[in-house]
């Protein structure tokens, strides 16, 4: 309920329109703000340790450690609060949710890139979209299969076998699947298209059926 | 209706078993509604992947394979122990249960704890489960030694620290980013903290991932001629108990979670866990790394380890025996067969030794964290003599195969035979080596000089340039049958190896 304005006050502030209004609720109730501030966060984090020396392991996954908790934070923006009602009366839900994740994605993509301007970013801009994307796609599509609250399992499982796969490069055997991408060059195409697909998989799974999730949480 | 009747004699339970059962109760609830459970999955497959994998490629020597699988293990387990502990931690915040439970009659710290215990024993349960197919396998491989027990008692002292780290975690800042966040935090402490050590007197060889000087990585010459050394483990676990109990105990200082004497013993205990913590570090910069290759910490060390461990060689059958550790008997056919043709050249001479004998080497640090190994004595020794042999994998660097093993060892340890028994060196005769030339020549070996790697061998002989005159001479002598060669050096071996044959009265 809302106190009647004073007399002689201002005029009353415009309601937002539906539509704006209805992405601004979506976003609250998603933690979209928490999100935003952690992935600022990383990047902040990412930009502070890059001043650091690090030796050719640490430079290699450094910048991976900050992607994985971004694309963490992605997926804790898939656990909804309302549950059922809001998925029986939610019209707009698949695109709200598409472009949530979509927005954030990107958002933490050019956040992570921009850290590591004017400093040695291994990989590089195209590493990082590259990774963040993927890893986020990881982590949609185990929203889907164990709901919004666990759905960082996915990505930090895949960190430590990122991570591993970049320690074979100096002691062999190294391993060389696209599906482990954060391994491959930026340019590497193979690795490209899987961390595409997985993004793709994920964002199309979680528009559509969004995190399966619990009420009480 | 009638009232129930009770009986008037009911004895009533003594209050300790009925709340040792209510514990037991509570205890099984929090098994079988933790989320640990369901990251399980997630580190064993991790384990499978990165640790069970690389561990299997390696040769099956007990120190190699127990060192490795605490820093894999560990490095598996970081993110799915602190994500599910920060998540379970905050529980009751996330479900708006708080008040609720808060009017129990358990004080919150008991409840805390036994959610804790909950999710460690997962965690611990789910390791050892991996550790146990990791070492039943290796027992099956290895020839001797036994499982190395320090490393796994490492492992599950970290577990129990990274689960009261992320418990704490999700106690205190509630909230869905918490669990993650607390994951790659300690993934980025564990991981990247290693990058920090220098030399091996450096205080972060208390982090678990470190089992020996770093940078020299897992290094099979290590723990087989001497005990593996518990002194690194020892202050590793002291630090991760005094780090558990203070973390834990932190828990039961906020008021409101139980009464005043329990939150005075909680506060006793975090301050005698902090002190416990602090010493192990202060011990762990007392290390240095000793002669037998592990960080040995002087107010831990135990004399008796520095004593040789007693071992009966295994030899091969060949015309002079091959001897190594019996840790090494899988490698015994390989390499006897890598230097038969060598040994076949010398045998029966006049000085050649009468067996190839696998020695131990001696460590030196060197400048920041590199690590020098060589032999521990003279290459050749006794009377009869016998020739002290390094294995390839003794020395620091990657961890080969045993095929790769043996041709390093056919083009290290041939040549430096031969020229032990010859007299090569860099202040021998021109005969000398040009005899060793051409016996590298008909043993197969590749006559243009040694590869680089051949360095860390002792008695390593001399390059002979090709189209030099001894090198001529070498081939004409390597040219020459087996059995006239072998004749002519039983005849005059001892002649050229005092310098009084040249070139010219080579056959």
């Amino acid at each position: 309920m809302r106190a009647a304005a004073p007399a002689g006050s201002a005029r009353p502030a415009r309601p937002l329109p539906g539509g704006t209004r209805l992405v601004r609720l979506h976003a609250i109730s998603r933690r979209v703000p928490a999100a935003v501030a952690a992935i600022a966060a990383c990047a902040l984090g990412l930009r502070l340790a890059l001043i650091g020396h690090w030796d050719s392991y640490g430079a290699l996954q450094l910048p991976l450690v900050f992607e994985a908790a971004s694309a963490m934070a992605i997926t804790i923006t898939t656990a909804s609060p309302l549950g059922e009602p809001e998925r029986a009366g939610g019209r707009w839900l698949p695109f709200l949710r598409l472009a949530s994740a979509m927005m954030l994605t990107a958002a933490a993509a050019a956040a992570l890139a921009a850290a590591g301007t004017g400093a040695h970013l291994a990989g590089g801009p195209l590493d990082v979209l590259r990774n963040v994307a993927g890893m986020t796609g990881i982590g949609l599509l185990c929203a889907a299969a164990l709901g919004g609250g666990l759905a960082w399992a996915g990505p930090a499982g895949y960190l430590v076998a990122g991570a591993y796969a970049l320690y074979t490069q100096w002691h062999g055997p190294a391993l060389t699947t696209p599906w482990i991408w954060p391994a491959r060059p930026p340019h590497d195409l193979g690795a490209a298209i899987c961390a595409g697909l997985v993004f793709a998989g994920g964002i199309a799974v979680i528009s559509v059926r969004g995190a399966r999730d619990r009420a009480d949480e | 209706m009638t009232a129930p009747r009770v009986p008037a004699t009911a004895r009533r339970r003594p209050a300790t078993r009925r709340s040792g059962l209510a514990s037991a109760r509570l205890l099984r609830l929090e098994l079988r509604h933790n989320a640990m459970l369901w990251m399980l999955p997630v580190a064993v497959a991790l384990f499978w992947f990165t640790t069970y994998r690389k561990t299997m490629a390696m040769p099956p020597l007990w120190n190699l394979r127990a060192a490795n699988m605490q820093s894999g293990a560990l490095a598996d387990f970081i993110t799915p122990v602190v994500g599910a502990a920060a998540w379970m931690g905050s529980r009751e915040a996330r479900r708006h249960t708080t008040d609720l439970v808060t009017i129990t009659a358990r004080p919150r710290w008991a409840r805390l704890l036994t959610t804790w215990a909950a999710t460690t024993g997962w965690a611990i349960a789910g390791c050892l489960g991996c550790l146990a197919v990791l070492y039943t396998v290796t027992a099956r491989q290895a020839g001797w030694g036994g499982p190395l027990w320090w490393p796994a008692a490492v492992v599950a002292a970290s577990l129990a620290a990274l689960s009261a780290i992320g418990f704490a975690a999700g106690t205190l800042v509630p909230g869905r980013l918490t669990a993650p966040l607390a994951a790659v935090a300690a993934f980025f402490m564990l991981a990247l903290s290693t990058e920090l050590i220098v030399g091996s007197q450096s205080y972060w060889q208390i982090s678990p991932l470190v089992t020996g000087p770093w940078d020299a990585g897992p290094n099979a010459g290590v723990g087989t001629f001497y005990p593996y050394l518990p002194d690194l483990s020892i202050a590793q676990a002291m630090f991760l108990a005094g780090l558990t109990i203070a973390v834990l105990a932190a828990l039961a200082l906020p008021r409101g979670s139980g009464g005043r004497r329990l939150r005075a013993a909680a506060a006793a205990a975090c301050a005698g866990g902090l002190v416990a913590a602090g010493t192990a570090v202060a011990l762990a910069g007392t290390g240095k790394l000793d002669a037998h290759g592990m960080i040995a910490i002087p107010a831990l060390h135990d004399a008796a380890n520095d004593r040789p461990i007693r071992f009966s060689p295994v030899c091969s059958q060949t015309a002079i025996p091959v001897c190594l550790n019996p840790a090494y008997a899988s490698y015994l056919p390989a390499v006897a067969a890598a230097l038969k043709p060598v040994l076949h050249e010398i045998a029966g001479l006049p000085g050649a030794p009468v067996r190839i004998s696998q020695a131990a080497v001696t460590y030196q640090q060197g400048a920041g964290n590199s690590v020098g190994a060589s032999l521990a004595g003279p290459p050749v020794s006794g009377r009869p003599p016998v020739y002290h042999l390094l294995l390839p994998d003794q020395l620091p660097g990657p961890v080969t195969t045993v095929s790769e093993l043996a041709a390093a060892a056919r083009l290290t340890a041939g040549p430096a035979i031969l020229a032990s028994v010859m007299g090569d060196g860099p202040g021998a005769s021109q005969a000398q080596h040009a005899v060793t030339a051409a016996l590298v020549m008909a043993a197969g070996l590749p006559p243009h000089g040694i590869p680089p790697a051949a360095d860390g061998q002792p008695g390593t002989p001399p390059e002979v340039t090709p189209g030099s005159p001894a090198y001529a001479a070498a081939q004409r002598f390597a040219a020459l049958p087996a059995s006239a060669r072998h004749a002519w050096l039983v005849r005059h071996l001892t002649a050229l190896r005092a310098g009084r044959v040249t070139l010219a009265q080579l056959p």
